[in-house]
């Protein structure tokens, strides 16, 4: 009898052997593993990404030449709106610069825009992220902003050799310091799943007693730039209610996040600049 | 363990083909997870030691591209194959039924085992469990459709690396 029981028992043995082992595996060996194990992968979505883009540009090649030429009228009306902004910024940022000047602020323009594609979206049911076809080979960091036309993507959590991974705002692993468009004060967002073939969404807390909302009213929330990580007055997205905490100390709140953010295909990282290449303050006059 | 490599590629095939069918459902905010259909055919076809490296390993891929604590889904995945190997004497497991209904109950498990790992911090925990329970049932169907082709894609791709699956099945009865 006592064979077939161990037999019967073997695979459970292992099991468990294999569980301790992995235990007590050293933390180098587990992360090697893990980046060995994405860097196989990688290429595949690089490579499906770059197909995906083939196949949009022969697509495209189909269009008419009257649709290309009502395409490049449009854009000739765009370019030359974007033209006045541009020029309305240059006096703006010189505004800014001075007024830096003057009360011997620090630059916050600390950060270099780095356009990536996205290679793939992988929204399970557990997590929210993004992979781009840009890595450590476009100096992209751990902690870096990503941006997008509509306000902020995420975060960079994972940097590797030719991309990196990006944590969405709508998943839970992000938390970053908030304000509504017209108020000073720091409230806290964090993402929040999403319910299927709807919006993404995201929580707040710790909103100030004073802010109250009627049922059909909506409020922009914005990124306060406390923390460094993200600049301020980027959109986050659109508060829908606010309700009192359980506490009662604060009111909580449900956010509205943009529904383009689940069919990105090219978002924008803020990386940080280091000292050197970080443009100097202004002299003190 | 020569059949190690035979084994591994049709389960890296099917996890980087669902994963490239996540990026298009993504815009409607549906996923589908397959894992119980990585472990039944090595479970109840192959023999212990080259079974289980594989599954492991497809864990471990998995676990890679995904923020869990790497190993989460290779020791959940080898569980599921632990589980169903030790009672696979008792079952007519050259069945494509009794293969389909393990591959089912095996995602149902392996899939809830990790909703209760992950979503512990989760700020909206029942807000999320609509979804869940979306993305499961179309997980099921999607892997009710594709389980008789992976099946048969194991089975072959065995076949043309010289090892009988008929043969192995009754070497390791």
């Amino acid at each position: 009898m006592l064979p077939i029981r161990f037999d019967q028992a073997k695979p459970f043995l292992t099991l468990g052997l294999a569980l301790a082992a992995w235990l007590v595996l050293p933390v180098f060996f587990k992360s090697f593993l893990r980046v060995s194990f994405f860097e196989m992968q990688a290429p595949v979505d690089t490579a499906v990404s770059y197909t995906r883009d083939l196949k949009d540009f022969w697509s495209l090649r189909n269009h008419s030449k009257n649709e290309l030429i009502e395409a490049g009228r449009d854009l000739a009306r765009l370019n030359a709106s974007y033209e006045l902004k541009v020029q309305e910024n240059v006096a703006l940022h010189a505004e800014i610069d001075h007024l830096d000047g003057l009360l011997r602020l620090p630059s916050f323009e600390n950060y270099r825009a780095e356009p990536a594609r996205v290679a793939r979206r992988d929204f399970s049911s557990w997590w929210q992220r993004l992979i781009i076809r840009k890595g450590s080979n476009y100096g992209l960091t751990v902690g870096a902003p990503v941006i997008y036309t509509g306000g902020v993507v995420g975060r960079i959590s994972e940097v590797h050799a030719y991309t990196a991974v990006v944590d969405l705002i709508s998943s839970p692993e992000v938390r970053l310091a908030a304000t509504l468009e017209d108020d000073t004060r720091p409230i806290s967002y964090q993402g929040a799943l999403t319910s299927s073939f709807g919006p993404a969404r995201g929580v707040v807390e710790y909103v100030p007693l004073d802010i109250f909302m009627l049922s059909n009213q909506t409020r922009r929330l914005v990124t306060s730039g406390l923390g460094g990580v993200f600049p301020p007055g980027l959109v986050i997205g659109t508060l829908t209610g606010v309700s009192a905490s359980a506490d009662g100390l604060f009111k909580t709140g449900e956010v509205q996040l943009d529904p383009r953010l689940a069919e990105l295909t090219e978002v924008t990282v803020l990386v940080p600049l280091e000292p050197a290449e970080a443009k100097p303050a202004p002299p003190a006059p | 363990m020569p059949r190690l490599l035979p084994t591994l590629l049709p389960l890296v095939l099917l996890t980087l083909l669902v994963s490239q069918l996540n990026h298009v459902l993504a815009s409607w905010h549906v996923s589908l997870f397959v894992g119980g259909l990585l472990v039944v055919f090595a479970a109840l076809r192959l023999d212990f030691d080259t079974g289980f490296a594989a599954v492991f390993l497809t864990g471990l891929l998995g676990d890679a591209a995904s923020p869990v604590r790497f190993g989460t889904q290779a020791f959940l995945f080898a569980t599921a194959f632990t589980l169903i190997f030790s009672v696979r004497g008792r079952l007519p497991r050259g069945e494509m039924l009794v293969s389909l209904v393990f591959a089912l109950l095996a995602n149902l498990g392996i899939f809830i085992a990790l909703s209760l790992l992950l979503l512990a911090h989760t700020p909206l925990p029942f807000g999320v469990w609509p979804r869940l329970l979306l993305n499961l049932v179309c997980s099921q169907v999607f892997l009710a459709l594709i389980a008789p082709w992976f099946f048969a894609l194991q089975t072959r791709t065995l076949a043309l690396a010289g090892f009988e699956p008929r043969d192995t099945s009754r070497r390791l009865t």
